[in-house]
Order: structure tokens, then C-alpha cells, then sequence
């Protein structure tokens, strides 16, 4: 009874899936043989294939930057191993970036890549690099401590600087899925990697950008407001600063009859007053709000301007739409088409309190 | 056809001491025994009248001997005015001795026995029985606290050497009437005494008698330790795990018995056994019933964890970074990498080298004296564990998991419970070795298997995680409820009498 016990569990060894390596029993190497590999670039090389570039290390020691290029991904990959002496491992792999010229050809064979690879993960932070190449980025950084800690810090800090939010590949490959587009946030091939708005993809490939208020409407669609500082002008002619601290954003049809007409979105903001008048009364404050109000949906307007342009409902207006009116599920979700669809931006500010003491 | 060197079984002789009564018979049990005393008295001026008394010497105590038994021998005109020995033995039986326990003795053995157990015995001349009276020593070490379980709250009378100052403990503790006390002897050679204690009423008779039943099967030269009886009674031997539970402290000895569990004392061990038991009784400590039930209850939440700490962490460290490196958080994993630069062994051979050395320290400390055994523990800790990380021979991690393992297994309330799983935690240890986290959820599954095969005393031992007790309230297992809430005894006791409160 025992031996045959024993027999099962044996077996059951090689039920593991790892008889690819020696053995049945899975194949052990030690971490300190490794290199972790923590952030990835992947730019085309034209007829040659992809150009991969891949960073490990943190500030605190020397970053290690090697690259490859090949016909594919893994090709690409492979041919790194062969360069160092450690062995490069991409199971923590955090951040992937990917050349402007790669996405304009297509991000799928990058995305498809994390995801049948062993070793990365779909949580993966995706990037695209505007004006330049992966490879350029990371080294750029590398020179200036580690592009890994550089876009760590722009990922935690996407509440400061209010015109970036992070994006996991699992986030844009579930996207393109579901509706066809999807953004992503963009980043300067500069030694800073300074953030540069998001890059807008519609059928896998790069169409557009969204930049400046345009951005600044997608993270409030989003309801990703951590930072936003509105300036206004108060009717007594003095600068107020509103922060801004909540945002919450619906989407409603509009119908045509039968026939989906447009989408109206709007987002009611909470606000604070971060600077101006001490104690303003309510027709001040009334007045901001409206101030704030048009800004907002100013923003908002010029993200949507571009979903209409490009075609691309990269903000997933109309699943929005759909989760709003679940019995106009059919009529929303069958097409992906915003080109000829009337999108309104509205918005209603709520100024809450003044960080002023009398406030 | 017998292999060599294979023994022929040894059939307990009954009676193992045949023959009559006699003076000479003794002498010739008791040759060459120095300590073997006997001497004659004549009763009144009969000549016709005069007895044998033996004992042994040390064994009894001389005070009683002359009081009890020479003084009225002596003195007493009723006695000498007896007309045979017959009639004398009776009026002797009857009351005339002052000594409390009489007994009349038909058998040599009962009197061979007696005498080594510290009676006196009677010889009258012409008659086939003897007399035989209780006169021992009772020279024992006095009742104390326990040394191996702490006691803040809570009766320090723990358990000594003798196995009657042990019962009278408890009835002290628990004044029941139904309190039984059922005696065997257990050892050819040692005639040890084994107390079953249990209270009418509660406890299953059928787990009483079982528990009869194994001491009975008992064929051993003695008991000169507590594995000769636990090893003989717990029914699975093949299993580093406890399954009858040990306490010196005669409180948490009734609160089993009140349970509804069987108790066993046994004369020259100062310990109190209680069956059945399951590995949730192990992890609870004494102090538990004496603290806040929520304090109880976040601590016994920390001793599972603490177990399945000292059980998994070194294998699961093996695992991580030999075979699973993407489950280790990014930062960890270059601390961990900067740590094992310039280390010249794998992984695997760093745990296991450290968990040796971890075993050897503590047996090393366990063997000394208590000044000297510190001293092994800080040089072979701090000395040689620091110096051993300086030197790039062990990485830090490594150091830090075996000892967090090892410092999570002292928190387990029994010895026996933490022993089984230091020997599991290497088992897993190889077994990751091998196959990484496979190897190791195998291991697990197989100890689990293990654990849900056994029982102690017909209890499954994984009760109540395994096995359902029902829908009532259950005893202090991972939570500890208010006592007013626990109306129930533990119903895989199966006891007489399940309600234990109003």
C-alpha cells in the first residue's frame, strides 16, 4: 500500500509540466547566478526585427544596460543571455517601454509576448517613449541613476505631477480586447524620463497622443485627480488655486430614436481652496465653482475631441455607457465607432472647504 | 527457522514466586540481600507462640514497625492469653495490631512483593498465611511548583515522584466521590504502579477500558522512564507526534479529567498523562484557561503561526530562491542577491548545514550544565553565527530563516509536538531541495495524510479540523471562547455526560 503511495506521488511529479528541463523535477538555479531584469525596452529595428534593451540593478549600485536585436521577442531575449555572465531573469520585470516607432507598427507582438512568457508578468507597467526609442530612454536614465527608480517614482508620483497614471499591460491588453483602443502613458527620451501625457492605440497600433489639457480630461474621465491644482480668476479680479480632490464621472446615451445619437459624460468635482480669498462669500464661491466647472469640462471636451478624431474609444465610453444602461447593452457595445457620435462634456464643481485656518 | 541472533519470547511466569510461606522460602528469595531483616517475637510465655517478622530494611519505617506491631505483641494480656496461634493471628487480624493496614497473605508472591513495597510480615509458626502490615517509609520529595511549566495564575502543587501523594493532589482538587482510582503494576522487574484516573459518570467506559486494556498488555522489565509506558499505550508508534499529552501541573491534569479524559499516574514520575489527545491540546499552553479569552485566543493564533513558521519557512526559503524567484517581492530579492555575494555553497546546503548546526547547538546546550550550556549558546550563536556571515560562508538570509524557524518551534507549548516538527521541517527541507515548491506541497499533503491517519485512543487527530464535533460551541481549540459560552464537553470524547455548565 505504501510503495504504491509512493508510486502515485512519483508520478504525480511529472504531471508539474517541467519535464522540458533535465529530469522530471523542476530545474533549480541559484538567485545569486541571476540578473534581475527590471525594466524592458522593445523598439523595431526595421527589417532586422526588434531591438531589445533591457536595465536591471537599482541606484544604489551600477545599472546594467544590455541589448539585442532580433527577428522576434524572444529571439531578441535570448540573445541577451549570451552577453553577461549572470543570468538575465525577467520574472521581475516591472516596467516595459516601448519605442514610438515599435508602436506605431503595432504594440500587440509586445504585449502578446508578456503574455505567454513564463517569467513576466501582466502587471507589468507599460510605457511608450515619445520622440525617441526604449533603448534611448533607458540608457538616457541609466546614465542618470536607473530608468527602473525613475519610472517607479513617476508611477508613485502620479498624483503629483497630475498628467500621467500608470497602466499595467494586462490593463491595455484586456482594452484593445474589449473595445478596440486603449492609451497608455508616455515618456520622454530624456535622462529624467519626464512624463508626456498618454499615447492613444486603436487596433494595436499608435495613433495619437493626448497631451497637455487633453491628458489632464483623460485622468478626470478616470477619476484620477490626486493632484490637479485648477488656477481661476475670482470675480474680485484676485488668482484662486482650487484643488482638486474627487472626481466622479458618468456616461449617459444620447438617442436618436432608436439609433445611439452621442454620449454625454459628466463629472461632478469636489474642490478645494488651496489659495485666494480667506473666507469668500458664497457668490465668490459660486463663481469658482462655475470657473472650475468650465475648465473641467474643457478637459474633458478635448479628450473626447480626440476619441472622435481618431475613431478610437480609448476611454471605453461606451462599456461606460452600457454598465450605466445595461438594456442598451447591445446597441452600445456593437461597434467600436465614435466618429459619428455627438460627445458632450459637462461638469458640476463642488468647492468643499478652504485650506486657509479661518477656512 | 529463527534468525540469528533472534530472541525467544519470555512468557510471564505466574505465580513467580510458587511454593508455601516459609522463613526459609524468603530467605532463599531474599539471598544475599543485606537489607533483608527478620526476627522472632514470642507472644505471652508460650514458647509455641513465638513469630517471624520480616522486612526490609529502609523500606519501612522503624518507628511504626516497633509502635504498631512490637508493642502490642509485647504487651498486649488479650494476645497472650491466646490459646494457639490460630486464634492469635485472628485477634492480630482483627485489631489488636495498632498498624492501620492488616491484610492476611495466602500467596508468596503477594508477600514477596509486600515486603519489597515496605510491608512487615508476620510469619505464625504452623500456619500457611501470613500477616502482612503496611509500615513504609515515606521519605519523598515535598510537593513544589512545576519547573517546566510556568505557573502566573493557577495552583503550584505540581505533580512529584510518588505516585499516592499524586492522587491525593487530586483529590484535593477534584472532591468527587466519582473520582476513580484503578491501580496495575506494570514491570517484571520495576512492579511499578500505573494509576488510571478517571471520573464515573463523565468519562467513556470504553476509553477507560482501552486504556486498561493497554496497560494490561504492558510485559516490560520496568518503568524506569516515560517512554515505557507512552510508547506501550499510544496505539500508532510510527509517528514522531504526540498522542497522549503530559502535564506536571495537577490543575491542567483535573481539567482533562473533568473533560472527560483518562488519567494516568505513574509512581516514581513526576508526571500526569492524559488520553486522548489531539494536536489541538498541544497547542494550547496551561496559562490559556488563566488568561483574557482574547489574549488566549491572539496567542494561540500566533503558536499555529509560529508553527507553521518553524515547519515551512526554511524549505519555503529554498524554494524562493532556487526555483521560484518571481515569488519574491523585487527589493527582497536584491537584498537577498548582495547578500549571497561570494557565498561558495547552494542554497540548500547553506539551510541544511545551518539546521544541523542549529540541532547540534541545542542538544550541545540541553546536555551541559545550565552556566555552561548559555555559554555554548552564545558562542555557537553570536560567535560563531556572526563570524561564520563576516567570513561569507553562510549568507545572512540564511541565518536569519533557520533561526526564526528554530525560534518559532520554542513556542510550542509541548516538547514532543515541537521535536515532530523539527524532524518534518527537514523532510520538506529536502524535498524543496529536490523540487522546489512541488516538492514541498507534496511533503505537506503527505504529512497531512499522515496526521488524518492518526488517532489517539479512537479520537481522529486532527479534531475538530478534520472531523466535525457537531454544532456546539467547541472547546478551546484555535479560539479560545469565554468559558461561560463553552456549555459542552468535547464531543469527540464521547463523554457520559456532555453538558459540563448550567
Amino acid at each position: 500500500m505504501k510503495k504504491r503511495i509512493l508510486l502515485v506521488l512519483l508520478l504525480m511529479l511529472l504531471l508539474t509540466g517541467c519535464r522540458r528541463y533535465s529530469g522530471f523535477l523542476p530545474y533549480a538555479r541559484e538567485i545569486e547566478d541571476m540578473e534581475l531584469i527590471r525594466t524592458l525596452g522593445v523598439d523595431t529595428a526595421g527589417d532586422a526585427g526588434v531591438t531589445i534593451t533591457a536595465s536591471g540593478g537599482t541606484s544604489q549600485e551600477e545599472t546594467q544596460v544590455v541589448s539585442g536585436e532580433a527577428g522576434t521577442i524572444s529571439a531578441a531575449v535570448l540573445e541577451l543571455q549570451g552577453e553577461g555572465s549572470s543570468y538575465l531573469y525577467f520574472g521581475h520585470v516591472t516596467q516595459l517601454l516601448l519605442g514610438e516607432g515599435l508602436a506605431q507598427q503595432g504594440v500587440m507582438p509586445s504585449l502578446n509576448y508578456v503574455l505567454r512568457d513564463v517569467e513576466m508578468r501582466l502587471e507589468t507597467a507599460l510605457y511608450v517613449v515619445r520622440g525617441g526609442t526604449a533603448g534611448q530612454a533607458i540608457e538616457a536614465a541609466a546614465a542618470d541613476g536607473s530608468a527602473t527608480d525613475r519610472l517607479e517614482a513617476l508611477a508613485d508620483d502620479a498624483g503629483l505631477t497630475a498628467n500621467s497614471m500608470p497602466r499595467t499591460v494586462k490593463d491595455v491588453l484586456a482594452e484593445l480586447d474589449r473595445q478596440g483602443a486603449s492609451f497608455l502613458p508616455a515618456v520622454l527620451a530624456d535622462g529624467g524620463l519626464t512624463a508626456a501625457g498618454y499615447g492613444i492605440l486603436k487596433d494595436g497600433v499608435l495613433v495619437g497622443w493626448a497631451e497637455g489639457d487633453a491628458a489632464l480630461g483623460v485622468n478626470l474621465i478616470f477619476g484620477k485627480v490626486d493632484a490637479d491644482v485648477v488656477e481661476v480668476q475670482a470675480p474680485d479680479g484676485t488668482a484662486a488655486a482650487l484643488r482638486v480632490v474627487g472626481a466622479a464621472t458618468s456616461v449617459r446615451p444620447i438617442w436618436q430614436g432608436d439609433t445611439l445619437a452621442g454620449l454625454k459624460v459628466h463629472c461632478k468635482v469636489d474642490a478645494n481652496l488651496a489659495e485666494g480669498s480667506a473666507m469668500p462669500d458664497q457668490a465668490t464661491l459660486d463663481a469658482l465653482e462655475v470657473e472650475l466647472a468650465q475648465v473641467e469640462a474643457e478637459r474633458m471636451a478635448q479628450a473626447l475631441e480626440l476619441s472622435r478624431a481618431l475613431d478610437a474609444d480609448y476611454l471605453g465610453l461606451r462599456q461606460s455607457a452600457a454598465f450605466a444602461v445595461p438594456w442598451h447593452k447591445e446597441a452600445l457595445l456593437g461597434s467600436y465607432s465614435m466618429k459619428d457620435l455627438k460627445l458632450e462634456a459637462t461638469a458640476g464643481a463642488v468647492i468643499q472647504r478652504s485650506y486657509h485656518a479661518d477656512g | 527457522m529463527r534468525e540469528r541472533g533472534e530472541t525467544h519470547p519470555h512468557p510471564l511466569q505466574e505465580p513467580r514466586y510458587p511454593g508455601p510461606i516459609t522463613l526459609a522460602r524468603l530467605e532463599e528469595i531474599f539471598r544475599d540481600c543485606v537489607d533483608f531483616v527478620h526476627r522472632t517475637v514470642q507472644v505471652g510465655e508460650d514458647p509455641r507462640h513465638t513469630l517471624t517478622l520480616c522486612y526490609l530494611s529502609g523500606m519501612v519505617r522503624m518507628e511504626r514497625v516497633s509502635d504498631y506491631l512490637m508493642r502490642p505483641m509485647a504487651q498486649d494480656p488479650v494476645l497472650a492469653r491466646c490459646a494457639g496461634v490460630a486464634p492469635m493471628m485472628e485477634r492480630m487480624r482483627q485489631g489488636a495490631l495498632y498498624n492501620l493496614t492488616v491484610e492476611e497473605r495466602d500467596r508468596l508472591d503477594q508477600v514477596v512483593f509486600d515486603l519489597v513495597a515496605g510491608w512487615c510480615v508476620l510469619l505464625f509458626p504452623g500456619e500457611s498465611t501470613v500477616l502482612s502490615c503496611f509500615v513504609g517509609t515515606e521519605e519523598k520529595r515535598s510537593v513544589s511548583a512545576p519547573d517546566n511549566e510556568t505557573v502566573l495564575k493557577g495552583a503550584k502543587d505540581a505533580f512529584v515522584e510518588s505516585v499516592r501523594t499524586n492522587t491525593s493532589i487530586v483529590r484535593r482538587h477534584l472532591k468527587a466521590p466519582e473520582l476513580r482510582i484503578q491501580e496495575q503494576i506494570v514491570g517484571r522487574q520495576s512492579a511499578t504502579l500505573v494509576d488510571i484516573l478517571y471520573i464515573e459518570g463523565i468519562t467513556n467506559p470504553h476509553l477507560v477500558e482501552q486504556v486498561a486494556a493497554q496497560l494490561r498488555d504492558i510485559d516490560i522489565d520496568g518503568v524506569f522512564s516515560t517512554g515505557a509506558i507512552e510508547e506501550y499505550i499510544v496505539p500508532a508508534a510510527h509517528t514522531p507526534f504526540p498522542l497522549i499529552q503530559y502535564t506536571e501541573r495537577s490543575d491542567r491534569f483535573c481539567a482533562g479529567l473533568a473533560q472527560g479524559r483518562v488519567g494516568i499516574l505513574i509512581d516514581g514520575i513526576p508526571l500526569g498523562y492524559l488520553a486522548p489527545a489531539v494536536l489541538g491540546n498541544f497547542l494550547q499552553a496551561p496559562q490559556d484557561k488563566s488568561s483574557n479569552w482574547l489574549l488566549a485566543t491572539a496567542l494561540t493564533v500566533l503558536r499555529y503561526f509560529c508553527m507553521l513558521t518553524t515547519l515551512l519557512l526554511p524549505a519555503l526559503y529554498i524554494a524562493m530562491v532556487t526555483f521560484h524567484q518571481e515569488m519574491i517581492p523585487t527589493r527582497l530579492a536584491l537584498s537577498i542577491i548582495a547578500a549571497k555575494q561570494n557565498v561558495p555553497f547552494r542554497s540548500a546546503f547553506e539551510v541544511i548545514v545551518l539546521l544541523i548546526a542549529f540541532e547540534i547547538l541545542q542538544e550541545a546546550g540541553l546536555r551541559l550544565p545550565q552556566s555552561i550550556g548559555q555559554t555554548v549558546s552564545i558562542i555557537g550563536g553570536l560567535v560563531v553565527g556572526s563570524a561564520a556571515v563576516e567570513a561569507k560562508i553562510v549568507s545572512p538570509a540564511v541565518l536569519i530563516v533557520v533561526a526564526v524557524a528554530g525560534i518559532a518551534g520554542y513556542t510550542m507549548p509541548s516538547q514532543e509536538l515541537g521535536g515532530a516538527l523539527r524532524i518534518w521541517r527537514f523532510v520538506l527541507v529536502l524535498l524543496s531541495s529536490a523540487a522546489g515548491l512541488f516538492g514541498a506541497v507534496i511533503g505537506i499533503a503527505v504529512l497531512i495524510v499522515h496526521l488524518a491517519g492518526l488517532e489517539s485512543f479512537g479520537v481522529p487527530y486532527l479534531t475538530p479540523f478534520a472531523v466535525s464535533t457537531g454544532p456546539a460551541t467547541r472547546e478551546h481549540v484555535l479560539l479560545r471562547r469565554p468559558m461561560p459560552q463553552v456549555k459542552n464537553r468535547p464531543a469527540a470524547l464521547k463523554p457520559r455526560n456532555r453538558r459540563k455548565q448550567r
